[in-house]
């Protein structure tokens, strides 16, 4: 079965200078992928570029056998999608975005269900300024799902999280695999991709130092365990400079 | 259209929480209606005139909320929103950003119209005015004037790099625009030199218009600010299509 995410090759720079290069990833139906990597390490221009709202330089992506260029309209009714950065207009409830990003989607899901679920029912009328970190970081989530898609992707997905939201979160995201949602995310918690992901993946200066099971990350490495394993593949210069 | 109603009326709604438009755009043009019917009354527009200053200025009251929607409220509202991330936000999903531009544009043509009616109000009920022209090519001419300050209006929007600068471009623009254009302060008063630097601005070939078609007196040549207005509107978008900053 073709992969619902492909990326072949992807290549980008910004004025010269190389965000991500030739990064191969494809994701399986019903997979969680999570995306690793440093502060400006490219997770962001893979998400965008995969997206379409950035131009790659070179390179191939297909999400659900569409091209996320050409067909944006049809594409965008099947994946969610939550941004790093949370763009919101000022002012608004948390009702009145819910009610116009469903009004988006042909078949929408009842966002009201979505928010109690989330743990937001009583926020409805409140207005988005007003909640907590945590509390939106959860309506991102719940605007992400509101087309009933069939792949999402999360970026930065529980950050400003307290640990009982994340778990919370956890679970639901758990669920939404479990019924066939594809997902793709990235993440700054180890001990959250290696709960959640199938298969990850490791950014270092835009290039994929590592690909594969969280199982192989951890072989193939000199360590015991994924955060450690996460260290060595990253910040590998880092340890080697620091013992200079 | 589910869509574009959906995000018509919260947009409308947002609006109105902000006040901002709900004074310049409502507010201001009645007072100053109120102001200059408080004044003048019936009395004529100059010695002789068979219309009175009311009646010549309501061309003039009618523009300044275009005015404020068309070049403080739309480039505000654009910068601002790409600033937020929302036109992008929007280009993750299965309608475009163009979308909600084209609801931000309803709003303030919205705006302009309820500012319209208010006044003839106002102007009717108060102080006995009377409208003279052609109800066809006043409203021609008044949708005129809104596609070349919303065109310009969409235009700084689109191409300031921030919120900041859209609002400075914003106020270079409105501020004078608004005084001397003969909106707020009535052209005939304004002296002889100054009425020759306003006639540069879009705005003044607009109330022209406005005036001669309310007053069904076309003393002055109408095709001037007809082609400076369309002129400068398809400029204005070409530009605005051309160079518009999704990001």
């Amino acid at each position: 079965m073709d992969s619902v995410i492909k990326i072949k090759d992807l290549t980008k720079s910004y004025s010269g200078i190389t965000a991500v290069k030739n990064v191969d990833i494809s994701v399986e139906k019903g997979e969680i992928f999570g995306l690793l990597g440093a502060n400006g390490a490219g997770k962001s221009t893979t998400i965008e570029c995969a997206l379409g709202t950035k131009k790659q330089d070179k390179g191939k992506i297909s999400i659900l056998g569409m091209n996320p260029h050409f067909d944006r309209k049809k594409l965008f009714e099947k994946v969610g999608v939550q941004f790093q950065e949370s763009s919101y207009q000022e002012k608004i409830t948390v009702s009145e975005l819910c009610e116009v990003t469903q009004s988006l989607y042909k078949k929408p899901k009842n966002y009201k269900a979505l928010l109690k679920q989330f743990g937001l029912s009583e926020k409805l009328k409140k207005m988005i300024n007003e909640l907590s970190g945590g509390q939106k970081q959860r309506l991102f989530i719940v605007l992400a799902l509101i087309p009933n898609p069939e792949v999402v992707f999360l970026d930065e997905l529980t950050t400003g999280l307290d640990t009982k939201a994340r778990r919370d979160v956890w679970k639901h995201l758990l669920e939404l695999k479990n019924n066939g949602m594809t997902i793709f995310l990235t993440s700054h918690f180890i001990d959250e991709v290696e709960k959640l992901c199938d298969r990850i993946g490791i950014l270092k200066k835009g290039e994929m130092v590592f690909y594969g099971t969280i199982e192989e990350a951890i072989n193939s490495s000199p360590h015991e365990n994924l955060e450690d394993a996460y260290l060595w593949y990253a910040e590998e210069e880092t340890i080697n400079e620091s013992v200079y | 259209m589910k869509a574009f109603i959906k995000m018509l009326k919260t947009e409308l709604v947002l609006s109105l929480r902000g006040m901002d438009m709900l004074i310049f755009a409502i507010c201001m043009p009645a007072v100053i209606s109120i102001i200059l019917g408080a004044i003048y009354g019936t009395s004529p527009a100059f010695e002789g005139s068979e219309y009175t200053f009311i009646e010549q200025s309501f061309g003039a009251l009618s523009a300044i909320a275009v005015c404020a929607g068309g070049l403080m409220g739309l480039p505000l509202v654009v910068a601002d929103y790409r600033n937020k991330k929302i036109l992008k936000r929007f280009k993750v999903t299965p309608t475009s950003p163009k979308l909600i531009l084209t609801v931000q544009i309803f709003i303030y043509i919205f705006y302009s119209i309820i500012s319209l009616i208010l006044n003839y109000f106002i102007l009717t009920v108060f102080f006995g005015y009377n409208f003279r022209g052609s109800i066809i090519e006043f409203l021609g001419a008044y949708f005129l004037v809104m596609l070349s300050m919303f065109s310009i209006g969409m235009l700084v929007g689109g191409v300031a790099p921030n919120t900041k600068i859209a609002t400075v471009l914003a106020c270079i623009l409105y501020f004078p625009m608004l005084i001397f254009s003969g909106a707020t302060l009535p052209y005939e008063v304004l002296p002889s030199h100054f009425q020759r630097i306003a006639d540069f601005m879009p705005l003044t070939q607009g109330i022209k218009l406005l005036k001669s078609s309310s007053l069904g007196v076309y003393n002055e040549n109408i095709f001037i600010p007809i082609i400076a207005m369309i002129f400068l509107g398809i400029i204005c978008i070409i530009f605005s299509i051309k160079f518009f900053k999704w990001e």
